[in-house]
């Protein structure tokens, strides 16, 4: 467990505790109190948001400006019975969605302390993660026996399958700027200022974050991509079929889906954690590091926080795109423009190796 | 000539059949669809109406005259205006009243009014069949100005009961004319305001363009009328055509997809003609609004005369009015009793219902809802 | 009709580049709201029921048609609004009262769970007893809650042979009288 991170053994109170179950325990502590408070947070801010730009109130009664209307929701959301007894099918494949996902909180980059697994292929997983999970979904909506279920998976499928190339090749661009894909690498070969990220080092770095950001939309099926779960035509898709619990569930795994996706493309192309105005280094030379760690944390997840906006601002304004469109837009543009940065970003890398 | 593969012959699949409704989101309302799906791809859709018949036309022969005409609210409710006028047309046909021009003004006006509001609300179905939903809120707020207007005018936002027999229940309120002039300045703002957000959105076209061709010659042969047709290049408004209720004096042209730009081999009367005729129609409807609301007479609204206990005479009459969704026939036959002996409508929307079927062949499952949305037939005015 | 590879690539980056910028405009087209002020800023929607935003009676034009109010006093019992009613929600039951030049009526139900508020009742009434007022907020539980009664009530038999009694009596009084 040499590649686990000083962060663990750094707690100090469970020593004696094996690994799996330090690295569980703190699967679980990043989970409740980073993802769950994060989705909370941007429902809040989606629907606020939301609200402003089409001059509606928006949630306003729960709290001081319905603030805990997510936490009222989730609550209702709860305490609601299942619509049909438990199908074993649904149940299996909803318990495999979850794992699959949740599996992924160990590869969560959360600043330069946070940082549970850190290998050569880190950058990796949560791919790997992706697409299971589009396997999940797409099995979910096919247990469901129904046509709008039947109708989910198979655009689940054919749109993972379409936007995962675009993306792992956006993914190549930064690694090969950064000469490898551990996230401790990534986030040193950016510096701290905006003009040194990744993102803006060239044009072609921010080309592949432009197609990283939005073939994940395409990967996960967020609006305006969610054909998969178009209510109009197909009573909400694979979601056609979930009810209360289920439904949490199911939704919280689509928002950690997309949290784990802005996550990764903060870390590898706007800079990762690293504080701006070099605060990170005289941090750590003045030895504060819990300050330090969480401040990274904070910094991470604002920028985070402020690209999933961007991406729910577009959402909210544009029609959803249909399915088929989705999957050709993925092959004919977004994939030709991801081998044009790459190829722009190698010959930018060889061209400073050369000098 | 494809050859088969043989891998195509052991995974050969056959058609689904699906069925919609009475009630699904993808729907324009209560009605039944039989789709057979190859994949996604839609090969024969069969419709089924009725499920929203109230006995209109039956209930109307039980009523008095007076009460006809808050009945014929109830035809469509999208546009109420339009069955009260085509009722009260008829009606005043067999009577032989001449509605004063102040009256008939107003008519236009309230005409002219309710389309605006029923676009308004067409282009609101079509937004929500796409899951744009910041237009859908933009459109609505606007709307609530129309139905401002109309409960200023009549008492009442959406089931007006505003028209009699002769004319108009009662004058219009002062400040009207004033606010329908602010209506009109609002929307000549608001239109760019909606193009801007939607209707030149790349996704919004690349949805709309090509889905739905319904040719002017299939247009004309099935009955399509309104801005559907006009859209396929069927260019046919009974304003022109057949002027009623003082439509002869105004200038104004109506719009036609002939006049719209595009690209080489863009066929004509897609999903996304129908949507931007009903834009256009917006604007022709606040030039006719504005004319109307500048050169409104002062004087009788009403026919001079009518008692209110006048007995229709027997006789029967056929009205013709151009709705939101195209042309509304109205055949009324008295025999000079107290209820009206029969009150037959030819709602445009049959036409629209007759052409789901061949629109919807080759098209995906996804675009189903855009549509039906696009085409737009009112359930409630076909159903009756 | 083959273009050359170039013209082609020309059109596909063109296209690429609309969709940017469509996408960017409709996203711009949203911004004021969120910053605007003034007509911009005022919300579609409001909280229901808010005493202090929410529309009041007082709020609505003068011809609004809310619910019915009927002036019992002025009402003649002469049911045209029962008979005209498209919606059959008027109910009306009147008999002679005590002075017979007068009706008392005992029932004057208007089913508000029936009305389509379409003013014709109003319209036809002779001696402008009923009309319609600006009042619209008439939610309710169950359907009898939205029966209102105008009505005097019913007539008991005592009541009844009272009145029988009186009208005798003024009856004979006119007799000696004349």
């Amino acid at each position: 467990m040499s590649w686990m991170s000083p962060w663990i053994e750094g707690i100090g109170i469970l020593d004696s505790a094996p690994a799996w179950v330090l690295a569980a325990l703190s699967l679980i502590v990043i989970y409740i109190f980073i993802v769950v408070p994060c989705a909370a947070l941007i429902s809040y801010l989606d629907r606020k948001l939301t609200a402003d730009f089409q001059a509606r109130v928006g949630p306003n009664q729960a709290g001081p400006a319905g603030i805990f209307q997510p936490l009222v929701d989730g609550l209702k959301l709860l305490q609601k019975q299942p619509r049909d007894p438990v199908s074993w099918r649904e149940a299996a494949w909803l318990s495999v969605h979850t794992m699959a996902l949740y599996s992924t909180v160990a590869v969560l980059p959360l600043g330069s302390a946070v940082l549970l697994v850190d290998t050569d292929m880190s950058a990796f997983l949560p791919f790997w993660s992706a697409l299971v999970l589009a396997l999940g979904t797409m099995l979910l909506g096919f247990s469901q026996s129904g046509v709008p279920g039947w109708f989910g998976g198979i655009r689940v499928a054919a749109q993972t399958l379409a936007g995962a190339f675009p993306a792992l090749i956006a993914l190549l661009c930064s690694g090969v700027a950064a000469g490898g894909f551990r996230w401790s690498l990534l986030a040193a070969a950016q510096g701290t200022s905006p003009l040194q990220w990744t993102a803006f080092a060239n044009p072609f770095q921010f080309l592949a974050f432009a197609v990283f950001v939005v073939s994940g939309l395409v990967t996960l099926g967020i609006p305006p991509m969610d054909a998969p779960f178009s209510s109009t035509d197909t009573h909400g898709g694979v979601s056609s079929g979930l009810w209360g619990r289920r439904y949490i569930l199911f939704r919280l795994g689509r928002f950690y889906g997309f949290f784990l996706w802005s996550v990764i493309a903060v870390t590898i192309f706007l800079g990762a954690w690293s504080l701006p105005f070099g605060g990170s280094d005289y941090l750590r030379e003045q030895g504060y590091l819990r300050l330090l760690q969480t401040l990274e944390l904070l910094w991470l997840l604002l920028k985070t926080l402020l690209l999933m906006i961007l991406v729910i601002w577009a959402a909210r304004v544009n029609p959803r795109t249909r399915v088929d469109q989705v999957t050709d837009f993925a092959w004919t543009v977004l994939s030709p423009f991801a081998l044009l940065a790459l190829i722009g970003a190698s010959v930018v890398v060889a061209w400073g190796y050369f000098q | 000539m494809s050859i088969q593969h043989p891998l195509e012959e052991c995974l050969k699949t056959d058609l689904a059949t699906w069925e919609i409704g009475p009630y699904d989101a993808a729907l324009p309302g209560p009605m039944k669809l039989r789709l057979s799906l190859d994949g996604e791809v839609v090969v024969s859709a069969a419709y089924e109406t009725g499920f929203l018949h109230r006995g209109l036309e039956k209930a109307f022969e039980q009523q008095p005259w007076r009460a006809v005409v808050a009945y014929s609210d109830y035809l469509d409710t999208d546009g109420s205006i339009f069955g009260e006028l085509a009722v009260c047309l008829a009606v005043e046909e067999i009577a032989r009243i001449e509605v004063p021009r102040r009256g008939q003004y107003v008519r236009v006006l309230l005409s002219e009014l309710g389309r605006i509001s029923a676009h308004l609300g067409y282009i609101v179905r079509v937004a929500k069949a796409m899951n744009a939903e910041t237009i859908i809120h933009y459109v609505l707020r606007d709307r609530e100005r129309v139905l401002d207007l109309f409960e200023l005018a009549t008492g009442a936002r959406y089931t007006l009961n505003y028209l009699r027999f002769g004319g108009i229940q009662t004058d219009i309120t002062d400040g009207f004319v004033e606010r329908v002039l602010e209506v009109c300045e609002l929307f000549r703002v608001r239109l760019k305001e909606y193009n801007d957000l939607f209707t030149y959105n790349h996704a919004f076209l690349k949805r709309t363009q090509g889905l739905g061709v319904l040719s002017a010659d299939r247009a004309a042969a099935l009955g399509v009328t309104g801005p559907n047709g006009r859209a396929s290049g069927h260019a046919f408004d009974v304003r022109k055509a057949h002027p009623y209720s003082g439509y002869d004096l105004f200038d104004f042209a109506v719009p036609s997809a002939g006049g719209i730009e595009r690209d080489e081999g863009a066929s004509v009367g897609d999903a996304n003609d129908r949507f931007l005729l009903r834009l256009r129609e917006i604007s022709t409807s606040v030039d006719l609004l504005k004319q109307a609301a500048e050169g409104i007479p002062s004087g009788e609204f009403n026919y001079f005369g009518w008692g209110e206990k006048a007995i229709i005479p027997s006789g029967e009459a056929y009205s013709r009015v151009e709705t939101s969704r195209g042309l509304l026939g109205c055949h009324v036959v008295s025999d000079g009793g107290p209820s009206p002996t029969r009150i037959q409508f030819r709602p445009p929307s049959l036409a629209h219902f007759s052409a789901i079927p061949e629109l919807v062949k080759g098209i995906r499952l996804e675009d189903l809802p855009v549509l039906l949305a696009t085409l737009d037939p009112g359930i409630s005015e076909a159903d009756r | 009709m083959r273009g050359s590879v170039f013209s082609t690539l020309v059109a596909y980056l063109k296209d690429v580049l609309w969709a940017l910028r469509s996408v960017w405009g409709s996203c711009l087209t949203a911004v004021p709201y969120l910053f605007g002020s003034g007509d911009l800023h005022r919300e579609v929607t409001e909280l229901y029921p808010d005493p202090i935003s929410s529309k009041t009676p007082d709020d609505l034009p003068a011809k609004s048609r809310g619910f019915l109010f009927n002036d019992i006093d002025r009402c003649s019992g002469c049911r045209e609004c029962e008979k005209i009613c498209p919606a059959r929600c008027i109910r009306i039951e009147a008999e002679p009262a005590a002075d017979e030049s007068k009706i008392w009526i005992s029932v004057f139900d208007v089913d508000f769970s029936k009305c389509v508020f379409c003013g014709i009742c109003v319209e036809v009434c002779g001696p402008n007893s009923l009309r319609h007022t600006r009042e619209f907020e008439g939610a309710s539980y169950s359907n009898n809650e939205m029966v209102t009664r105008f009505g005097r009530g019913w007539v008991s038999p005592e009541q009844r042979k009272k009145w029988a009694a009186m009208r005798r009596q003024i009856e004979e009084e006119d007799g000696v009288r004349s």
